[in-house]
């Protein structure tokens, strides 16, 4: 498992004096989807700008496939070639009324021949299954069509790293499951790294390899949702939750006094933890 | 919006708009330069016909296109044709108005408004032409490649894509003011517009914030530059373009020599 992205006491002050970011250091494999856990303001966004470098970090080091980041002025596109960002809102980041030109911004950008930037915005739009809605005016699709294009639109530059920004914020529960299977699909076709904010904690154990838990600027956690889910009371600390499941089996052992698997978060985990139980009782 | 949502439909959709732009406005100045009537009805019937078989657009909706100006044509045309007399001046109808002024259509002012309102009726439906064929962000595309200014387009873009997006926040803020009974009575009707004004710009200023945030993490460097989907060339739409002018002209002379 090949790292491709990692950060080192990585530390951001605004301009107004809000230290949003102190001593982060993180890291994400190629092929595996992080999950970066934090309430409201924890400093998610900031993160994902300065690895972007929109913002340049004050402190600390960000290594990209293992060679050290330069945020100097002239080596900026090639950082953000490597390392694309979906923002949260795709209105903000589609900013063509045309979905085909809006695809081709980022690798026109690069500089590449017409022949091959119409390579990849087809492959890109096969990829996210948005080939259909070329003929369609950005303003007449749906906010899920919206988040697929806009993905499209990162695919195209062709990055080593995505990170997303609240994937499933404003999607229906149809849309939320479609666009975290795209994710996972794109992590084993690309065996790119996906990064991806949230505090959707249902959606944590399903999809995410490894899980970070940021909070007020510092990661307070790292590991696998598991290990994670182990520690409800910092979730807890951190306006977040365990999941609905894992919730339940907490309940179950702490209450109910069973004999449980606290870490079964999914409902897969759950029924085989309920089945076994009740296969020891007969 | 208007033929915006028409011009996605047209089955001319993915031809080049250049040679779509130089069709229409070849037409147009056609019938704007020919001062006949018969060139400007021409015109019309051949806009027409290219909307209808061409462009697949329903008879039915570029008629309502049509119905549009048709009013302001028609009061303008009306100003030309009924106009104040001189007492002892031939007339084809007159009466006094006021019992004091004498108002009238003479056969002079009847040929005039009749050949104005065709030829005006005749450049709408070139630029319908244009309009009900070409999707707006292909029209920005032909523009940069006229070599009309880069900055110019790029706004005219902009402006395009958010207008909706403002639009629906300008909305969404007045329902919420409004099921709070903020548009009752004259004085709050106006205090709660100017709430909303103020927070559709702050609104659009924040967003410029993120969406610039958004464009530099694509790479951008200071020019949106992207690269359009590959059209059909529709050169034969360029043919067409000498020969609607030479039925303009045509009928332009053969118009000459009836009334002669």
């Amino acid at each position: 498992m090949s790292r491709a992205i990692e950060a080192k006491g990585l530390t951001y002050t605004y301009e107004d004096g809000t230290k949003a970011l102190s001593d982060i250091s993180f890291s994400a494999n190629a092929g595996e989807i992080t999950g970066i856990l934090g309430a409201n303001g924890a400093g998610k966004s900031t993160l994902f700008l300065n690895l972007n470098g929109v913002l340049t970090p004050q402190g600390g080091e960000v290594r990209l496939n293992g060679e050290a980041v330069s945020y100097r002025r002239q080596d900026l596109p090639r950082l953000r070639r490597q390392v694309g960002v979906v923002f949260q809102d795709p209105d903000d980041q589609l900013f063509s009324a045309d979905v085909y030109r809006d695809i081709s911004f980022g690798a026109v950008n690069l500089g590449l021949e017409e022949a091959e930037v119409r390579r990849r915005v087809e492959e890109a739009m096969a990829r996210t299954g948005v080939s259909e809605l070329r003929h369609k005016p950005t303003h007449a699709l749906s906010y899920g069509q919206k988040k697929r294009v806009a993905i499209a639109g990162v695919l195209v530059m062709e990055p080593s790293v995505m990170i997303l920004d609240e994937p499933t914020a404003g999607l229906d529960p149809h849309g939320v499951s479609d666009i975290l299977r795209l994710l996972r699909q794109l992590r084993d076709e690309l065996r790119i790294a996906i990064i991806l904010a949230t505090h959707d904690m249902d959606i944590v154990p399903l999809y995410c390899d490894k899980v970070y838990l940021l909070s007020e600027g510092r990661m307070a956690e790292a590991g696998s949702p598991e290990e994670l889910f182990a520690h409800p009371e910092l979730l807890r600390e951190n306006h977040l939750r365990l999941p609905r499941i894992a919730h339940l089996m907490e309940i179950l052992s702490d209450r109910d006094g069973l004999s449980i698997d606290r870490g079964a978060a999914t409902i897969g985990a759950a029924r085989r933890e309920i089945l076994r139980l009740l296969r020891e009782e007969h | 919006m208007g033929t915006d949502r028409y011009a996605y439909l047209s089955r001319l959709r993915d031809v080049d708009p250049a040679p779509k732009i130089v069709l229409s406005f070849a037409i147009l100045l056609g019938a704007v330069v020919l001062p006949s009537a018969a060139a400007g009805l021409f015109t019309l019937l051949s806009a027409f016909l290219l909307n209808v078989f061409s462009g697949g657009q329903k008879p039915r909706v570029v008629g309502h296109f049509l119905k549009i100006p048709l009013v302001f044509l028609l009061i303008g045309a009306l100003t030309i044709v009924l106009r104040p007399l001189p007492q002892e001046a031939q007339a084809i109808w007159s009466g006094m108005l006021l019992g004091r002024w004498r108002w009238g259509i003479t056969a002079e002012q009847l040929r005039l408004g009749l050949t104005v309102f065709c030829r005006a009726m005749g450049a709408v439906s070139a630029m319908y032409f244009l309009s009900l064929n070409t999707p707006m962000t292909d029209l920005a595309t032909a523009l940069r490649r006229l070599h009309v200014p880069k900055l110019f387009v790029e706004l005219m873009e902009l402006i395009y894509r958010f207008i909706f997006l403002l639009s629906d926040a300008a909305r969404q803020i007045h329902i919420a003011q409004d099921s709070r009974l903020g548009y009752e009575g004259f004085r709050r009707s106006m205090h709660s517009m100017g709430a909303l004004v103020s927070m559709v710009f702050l609104r659009a200023l924040r967003r410029g914030d993120r969406v610039f945030a958004a464009l530099e993490s694509r790479g951008y460097t200071g020019s949106l530059d992207t690269l359009p989907k590959p059209y059909a060339p529709g050169r034969w739409l360029y043919a067409l373009c000498p020969v609607l002018l030479a039925g303009q002209a045509v009928i332009f002379y053969w118009e000459r020599r009836w009334l002669s």
